[in-house]
């Protein structure tokens, strides 16, 4: 009994802010209403609507198609950035904490430094192609480059933070383990393999969750540097979702995109959950 | 990363389900203190702000027991904005109206019908251009007071005219034809240059290193570039006001064809890389760094014109003529009185003073925005004849042939689909034809469906 009155305050602020507003958006999925006047019941009309709707499913394509390019990339930088720093060397606090400085800054903000520096004909990054003789696309308004600088804007961002937690994880390991693998002549890249990525697990469970959800939620980078386009290319489900509630009105049957996306993050989660669950997890704590 | 959408969408979704409850989500915007009344008057142009701020100083001098709060929000959120405040009763006493968003605010019972005021107070509403006033009427309700009107104009840069050998009268007399470009293109060839100084109707000429174009289109929806070249050519955007879209139809179609050729075939206009919304800089920028001679533009911004160039610098002139003739988009604001404000009697002052003789008076003298009652129109020329700039050109298009803001509720379907389709045409890479159509069949769709 005590132990629920302890876990009460949270418990009233978790139903309140999280489970209410969740029930709130099911039942608004089965309404059509344009935020102001009185919400009309539609039953399944809104998912019915989903079915036929070809945006939509472009949507949810290039939502996977910038996790996927998002998610490799961020994981094996940060790991060999923490690899890197996990070795005694001079400076490596300040190495650290420049890395983390991007994550520490708005990403609005970065969105627009990040514009100019994509910009064609006055940016930074098509000066220094130019420099060695490379003509730069247009990036942001080239329907196949605007999803990868979109990519590598949140793996910049974000590498230093994902780096944070697997150094925390490489410094966990008993060093002991290292010198009996020494001691029986394994080579380096077989201590990798078998001894650091193995013990890594729990760290990089805890970063593949999280990151895996936030890159599926993506929202502020597009909205400040393409608002969607060209065309649908950088149109997330995320931004899908706030289009169709804030610009068309249409907040039935965002709240319908809004219910998709949470049951595709709750899937691929429980699947790395169950990847996950299969491997041994060694604790030393 | 941030979860910014599912956040405020939760957020909205919980006032919905909370409301019955407590009927409490977010203040309204105004407040009672000490027999003060506090109005929040929300606009979204920045360079106009000072202007309304001395109008409303003047206002407040009057009305010692009202106070305003001028709220600015920037155009690309000012209708996310409304909408929300709407759905959680957040609203603005006082706020700037757009032909595009009316049919959908008063659709949703937002704004109040003046009209038993205006009796009521014997607003004399003959002082207003009846043009404009129109605008705000639908039978026998007014949702607003003219505020301001605008049109579109050629802005050029001074000393690339000089250097092309172009003069401010033959500016004013260009004309286009989709087959040759005509008078208009031939300017624009002779002000485009290349790294290597050479025209685009020269031998050698490198399209993919151009230094200045000859001039830059630039508009989310159309009104600064396609509804004008399509005005000229004829075409018609609706079969009536709260009617059908025809965008597809020849004359526009061609209309959209030959502003994307002056991009592709010509190459005498920037392209889409560097003038879709939303990475492209703004007209007066673009035209600041030299990257283009001449733009069009609504009279709206030549105050960003003033303080992005050198004084003497930039000059104004008419629009082209196409095969049907001159024509420019014409449209006006005005403000609209929140219809559930708590202070109705004090929104209404408010409402009243700024669309005043007085108000108006003052905010047009300061070359701010041309008013909505035409006998001060003198006043916004004489102000920038003062520095040193002729802005007859954008009076001369409000007295020819002009269209006014399509009047739909589909607006925001529109809006979204042209801004999907028309950033690829301008990129090459949709047909006038197929974005022409694909706007049409959604936007027509959303008049049947909208939800």
């Amino acid at each position: 009994m005590e132990a629920y009155l302890l876990i009460g305050p949270s418990l009233a602020g978790f139903l309140l802010f999280l489970v209410v507003p969740i029930i709130g958006v099911f039942a608004l999925s089965l309404f059509s209403w344009d935020l102001v006047g009185t919400p009309q019941f539609v039953g399944l009309a809104n998912y019915r609507r989903l079915a036929g709707d070809g945006a939509a499913w472009t949507a949810v394509g290039n939502t996977v198609y910038y996790v996927a390019l998002n998610i490799p990339a961020q994981t094996v930088l940060a790991l060999l950035l923490a690899l890197a720093l996990n070795r005694k060397m001079r400076g490596g606090k300040v190495f650290r904490v420049l890395f983390v400085l991007p994550w520490m800054a708005m990403p609005v903000a970065l969105g627009i430094i990040w514009t100019w520096a994509f910009d064609p004909r006055h940016g930074a990054v098509n000066h220094l192609l130019s420099l060695v003789g490379i003509a730069g696309p247009n990036w942001l308004t080239s329907t196949t480059w605007a999803m990868p600088v979109i990519a590598s804007v949140n793996v910049w961002q974000y590498t230093g933070y994902t780096m944070l937690f697997l150094l925390a994880g490489l410094q966990a390991i008993p060093e002991q383990i290292y010198e009996a693998a020494a001691v029986d002549g394994v080579s380096a890249v077989q201590r990798f393999f078998k001894i650091t990525l193995p013990l890594l697990r729990p760290s990089m469970f805890f970063v593949l969750i999280t990151n895996v959800i936030g890159s599926f939620q993506l929202f502020d980078t597009v909205f400040v540097m393409t608002q969607g386009g060209p065309g649908t290319s950088t149109t997330t489900l995320n931004y899908y979702i706030y289009q169709q509630a804030f610009q068309l009105f249409h907040a039935g049957y965002a709240a319908t995109l809004a219910i998709v996306l949470f049951a595709m993050i709750l899937l691929v989660t429980a699947g790395q959950f169950l990847y996950f669950r299969k491997r041994t997890v060694y604790d030393f704590s | 990363m941030l979860k910014l959408t599912t956040r405020r969408f939760a957020a909205t979704a919980a006032c919905a389900a909370l409301v019955g409850l407590t009927a409490a989500c977010g203040g309204s915007g105004s407040a009672k203190a000490g027999g003060t009344v506090t109005l929040t008057y929300m606009i979204w142009q920045d360079s106009e702000k000072a202007a309304y701020q001395a109008s409303i100083n003047e206002f407040e001098k009057a009305h010692p027991s009202i106070k305003v709060n001028l709220e600015l929000v920037a155009w690309a959120q000012y209708w996310s904005k409304l909408q929300t405040g709407a759905a959680s009763r957040n609203m603005p006493d006082v706020f700037w109206d757009h032909l595009a968003y009316l049919p959908q605010l008063a659709k949703e019972g937002i704004v109040t019908d003046l009209t038993s005021k205006i009796k009521a107070a014997n607003l004399d509403t003959g002082v207003y251009s009846p043009k404009l006033l129109a605008q705000w009427q639908s039978g026998t309700v007014t949702y607003g007071l003219p505020k301001d009107w605008d049109t579109i104009a050629t802005i050029y840069n001074k000393s690339m005219l000089a250097k092309a050998g172009l003069t401010a009268d033959q500016m004013n007399h260009l004309s286009w034809d989709p087959a040759t470009g005509g008078s208009f293109v031939a300017a624009l060839q002779k002000l485009t240059v290349d790294a290597n100084g050479k025209h685009p109707n020269q031998p050698g000429f490198d399209a993919k290193h151009v230094k200045t174009y000859g001039i830059a289109l630039e508009a989310p929806n159309g009104q600064q570039d396609w509804w004008d070249f399509g005005l000229q050519n004829g075409c018609k955007l609706q079969d009536k006001a709260y009617g059908k879209w025809t965008v597809n139809t020849p004359a526009c179609v061609q209309a959209i064809q030959f502003e994307q050729d002056l991009r592709d075939k010509w190459h005498v206009a920037a392209p889409g890389s560097e003038t879709n919304t939303p990475n492209a800089a703004s007209l007066p920028q673009i035209l600041a760094k030299g990257d283009a001679a001449t733009t069009f533009d609504g009279d709206w911004d030549l105050t960003s014109f003033e303080s992005a160039m050198p004084a003497g610098s930039w000059g104004v002139s008419a629009l082209p003529s196409g095969p049907a003739g001159t024509g420019t988009v014409f449209n006006g604001l005005s403000d609209a009185v929140y219809a559930h404000t708590k202070h109705p009697a004090e929104a209404w002052e408010l409402e009243q003073w700024l669309a005043s003789p007085a108000s108006e008076k003052l905010v047009a003298d300061s070359g701010t925005v041309w008013p909505g009652i035409p006998t001060l129109n003198d006043g916004f020329a004489a102000a920038w004849k003062a520095k040193g700039v002729d802005v007859t050109a954008f009076r001369t298009g409000s007295e020819g042939t002009t269209m006014g803001y399509p009047l739909t509720t589909s607006n925001t379907t529109f809006n979204t689909i042209v801004l999907q389709d028309f950033n690829q045409v301008w990129l090459g890479q949709m047909t006038p034809q197929a974005a022409a159509d694909d706007v049409n069949s959604k936007s027509n769709a959303a008049i049947t469906s909208d939800n």
